[in-house]
């Protein structure tokens, strides 16, 4: 057992017994240089409200005792950690691992799906010579939703006849459902993008028919090369992370964005263009003509070996996604 | 001329009050550091005090359990008399005994009790001391203060001497030295004390929390709130305040006297001694106008009141940094005219809460990202149903018809059920000391010309450790 040193908002209070440090199970053979050093976070108990301990390890995999080894653990955006940096004193053998026992202030458990992320880092000297290194732990609650129109909360197209129910944008515009079908965009319509056969929402104008991305997870099972967005944005900055879940329990993520609706570069993002309309439907009739109005496709790399489970969309009210599916 | 009134101890005027009044008298005020010490160099930044040998934190402290809560009252005023109610109200909880200088005021509070079905507690008044007779009964396991600010502290520590717990109204002391005294007592004698902050049980307050541990506002980096209250007609009245002790406060004190009921809410959100820590404050006041000018419309010559001088600062703003880097801003001005509010303001780096600011039913508007854009408010309603408390779940029904929209109801409802499940206080009296202690150091502060001055550390370094506190588990109240 060792002392560490607690930092805290610059200050450094010194904390025994939150470190253990284990012996290697038998001696150590002679490791490679190249064997990484093993950042572990232990699983997170995320019954809240409580104050949860999580157990942060790292194992010296290479060749040279590691020292000066500074630990630290970041939980989900707000959530409280203490300590959020411990310093371990003394050095780690080789083979051998240290851990640091963190606290971390847990939420009441929110309905619906929710992705807890927790990131582990560790800074040393020796060990396998590289500097730091990182472990992450995933915690994963509650359902999935069946089916991305079970997420639509948001009515992005309007009938030119009943332009009321429309608010895109937030600011009561829309977009023609007339114009809209008149690029290939009629509801149930199939929408090829990016190598994927998407279905455009099949609702009547004036229904909700795009899920605001806020983080909700959705059911998308099968295998392939991408998973593509069918949506449009609102704003300069509608993009963010998507997570890809597989069957196996093990996920990926990629950045996924969308230009502007109307005003930015059409690959904004990295996006690519899917169909363009004439004008918009404004809180009191069809206008704006002369202006496109834009409908974007983005895909984000999948693992073609692991089967997809389902996608948590990124979290950004810009973005409104319509569809999404497997490209091979 | 600054006049003290009679009834003020000379501890509380020496906490509270002396450092304006010298000030104002144009003397040394106590504890005033030269204009060019350093920022925080102040009296509160002198060493905690030491615990006695075997003193212990009451940090995670749970009652011992009460099958039943029995709770003497002392102050039978305005608010004593309507929260006795409250508390027999309480499922497993029976006021046993009243008190008030006032006799007639116990006799009534008792028959009140009586009339609402409930058994007659015993009557204590007559005199100053009546308290201190009351206290030596041993069928009181918790005890309710609800007189004026200048008692509070000595009755608060007779209480916990007197081997009871205790709530006390705000604030619960007026001095430093007073808040370490209380804080050392409670340590001592292994009883808690609470400051009575119903504010800090409102629903909005409550949702506003979890929503900061959700991390809805992603880091929380700053808050605002306060007491707004336009009190002048009540302060100029003959009959509200007995013997007008609360406008008199305001001729011999600059201090923020009321922030609280703004300020622990916010404090609560950022886990004010449960992770984070007050550390420094700075005061500013405006000119004390309010009063005079209130007097000079509506007050008829020859009352009372045209001799006294008013030097308490219509706005008093603290503002207050914490040692994660936080900025809390606590406001008070019960002396201008405006509508009510404790501003609650909550805001971090995904988003912001404001109450008192929206149209609906809540009052209070929300922006956060990733659920809005657009740079455009939005209602709080439904952040509210999502993250209600489980008390107001459980028992907002009840509370609402209570006192301060069910708040008050709320914090006895809470307060009996961890006495009688021997539960840990979700407010303690570090927790109390903290919220009170922008009484004396804003008169620190403004009579070092707005210098910041430390805030004392009430835990003696138990601060950086996450604990519970108002976001709580669900738990039942015992059958009674």
């Amino acid at each position: 057992m060792f002392s560490v040193v607690l930092r805290r908002a610059g200050a450094v209070v010194a904390v025994a017994a939150a470190v253990a440090l284990t012996a290697p199970a038998a001696v150590a053979a002679p490791r490679a240089a190249a064997d990484r050093t093993a950042v572990a976070v232990s699983p997170v108990d995320l019954d809240g409200p409580a104050i949860s301990e999580v157990r942060v390890t790292v194992a010296n995999a290479g060749p040279e005792r590691m020292r000066r080894l500074s630990v630290g653990l970041k939980g989900p955006a707000g959530w409280a950690v203490q300590p959020a940096a411990a310093r371990v004193e003394g050095a780690v053998r080789p083979g051998a691992a240290a851990s640091v026992v963190f606290r971390v202030q847990v939420p009441e458990r929110r309905p619906g799906f929710t992705l807890r992320t927790f990131t582990a880092t560790a800074s040393y000297e020796g060990g396998d010579g590289r500097g730091s290194g990182t472990g992450t732990r995933v915690e994963r609650s509650g359902a999935v939703l069946e089916r991305l129109s079970d997420a639509f909360d948001n009515v992005g197209a309007t009938s030119e006849s009943d332009t009321a129910p429309g608010d895109f944008d937030g600011e009561g515009n829309s977009f023609s459902a007339q114009r809209l079908a008149a690029a290939g965009l009629s509801p149930g319509a199939r929408v090829d993008a990016l190598g994927a056969a998407l279905t455009w929402p099949d609702v009547a104008p004036g229904s909700r028919d795009n899920a605001i991305a806020r983080g909700q997870a959705v059911k998308v099972e099968g295998q392939g090369g991408r998973l593509v967005f069918l949506g449009s944005g609102v704003g300069y900055d509608a993009a963010g992370t998507a997570t890809v879940l597989y069957a196996d329990g093990s996920s990926t993520s990629g950045a996924v964005g969308f230009p502007n609706w109307s005003f930015q570069e059409a690959t904004a993002h990295g996006a690519t263009l899917v169909g363009s309309t004439d004008g918009r439907n404004r809180p009191d009739g069809y206008g704006d003509a002369g202006v496109a109005y834009r409908v974007f496709a983005h895909a984000v790399e999948l693992d073609p070996g692991r089967r997809v489970a389902a996608v948590v969309l990124p979290a950004d009210a810009g973005m409104h996604v319509f569809g999404v599916a497997i490209a091979p | 001329m600054i006049r003290e009134v009679p009834e003020v101890p000379r501890r509380s005027v020496l906490g509270g009050a002396v450092a304006t009044g010298a000030l104002a008298l144009g003397m040394g005020a106590l504890g005033a550091a030269p204009a060019s010490a350093a920022p925080g160099s102040g009296p509160a930044e002198q060493a905690a005090p030491r615990r006695r040998p075997g003193q212990k934190t009451m940090i995670g402290v749970p009652y011992a359990v009460h099958r039943t809560v029995r709770v003497a009252v002392i102050g039978l005023g305005n608010r004593g008399s309507g929260m006795s109610a409250g508390w027999a109200a309480v499922p497993g909880c029976r006021v046993t005994a009243v008190c008030d200088i006032r006799a007639d005021r116990a006799k009534r509070v008792a028959e009140d009790l009586v009339g609402a079905g409930r058994p007659r507690p015993a009557e204590y008044g007559g005199a100053a001391d009546s308290y201190a007779a009351m206290l030596r009964r041993d069928d009181i396991d918790l005890v309710y203060i609800a007189t004026p600010w200048e008692f509070h502290y000595e009755q608060g520590r007779a209480a916990l001497l007197a081997g009871k717990h205790v709530v006390v109204e705000l604030p619960v002391a007026t001095g430093l030295d007073e808040l370490w005294d209380l804080v050392d007592t409670s340590e001592r004698t292994r009883r808690h004390l609470m400051l009575a902050e119903n504010c800090s049980y409102g629903r909005n307050e409550l949702a506003m929390l979890k929503m900061a541990h959700e991390g809805v506002f992603g880091d929380v980096t700053n808050g605002h709130g306060g007491y707004l209250h336009d009190l002048r007609e009540l302060l100029f009245s003959d009959t509200y305040y007995t013997d007008a002790w609360r406008r008199l406060w305001h001729t011999r004190s600059t201090a923020s006297f009321y922030a609280m009921h703004g300020l622990a809410p916010i404090a609560a959100a950022m886990d004010v001694n449960r992770g984070d820590r007050m550390t420094t404050l700075s005061a500013t006041a405006t000119a004390p106008k309010g009063l005079a000018d209130y007097r000079e419309r509506f007050v008829p010559r020859g009352h009372p009141s045209w001799r006294e001088k008013y030097v308490n600062g219509d706005l008093v703003t603290c503002l207050i940094e914490t040692a994660n880097g936080r900025v809390i801003r606590a406001e008070h001005d019960v002396s201008s005219p405006r509508p009510y509010s404790r501003i609650n303001s909550l805001a971090g780096s995904r988003g912001i809460f404001e109450d008192y600011a929206g149209t609906s039913a809540t009052g209070a508007r929300v922006y956060f990202e990733p659920d809005h854009s657009g740079h455009s408010w939005r209602d709080f309603a439904p952040y509210r149903k999502e993250f209600d408390h489980w008390l107001w779940k459980k028992i907002g029904d009840e509370a609402e018809g209570g006192g301060h929209g069910g708040m008050d109801y709320v914090l006895q409802w809470r307060t009996v059920q961890l006495m009688r499940a021997g539960l840990v206080p979700d407010i303690d009296v570090y927790d109390s000391a903290s919220w009170c202690a922008p009484v004396p150091l804003s008169v620190q502060s403004l009579a070092r010309g707005g210098r910041p001055v430390a805030v004392p550390d009430f835990t003696r370094g138990s601060w950086v450790n996450l604990r519970p506190g108002l976001d709580s588990r669900m738990t039942e109240m015992p059958p009674v």
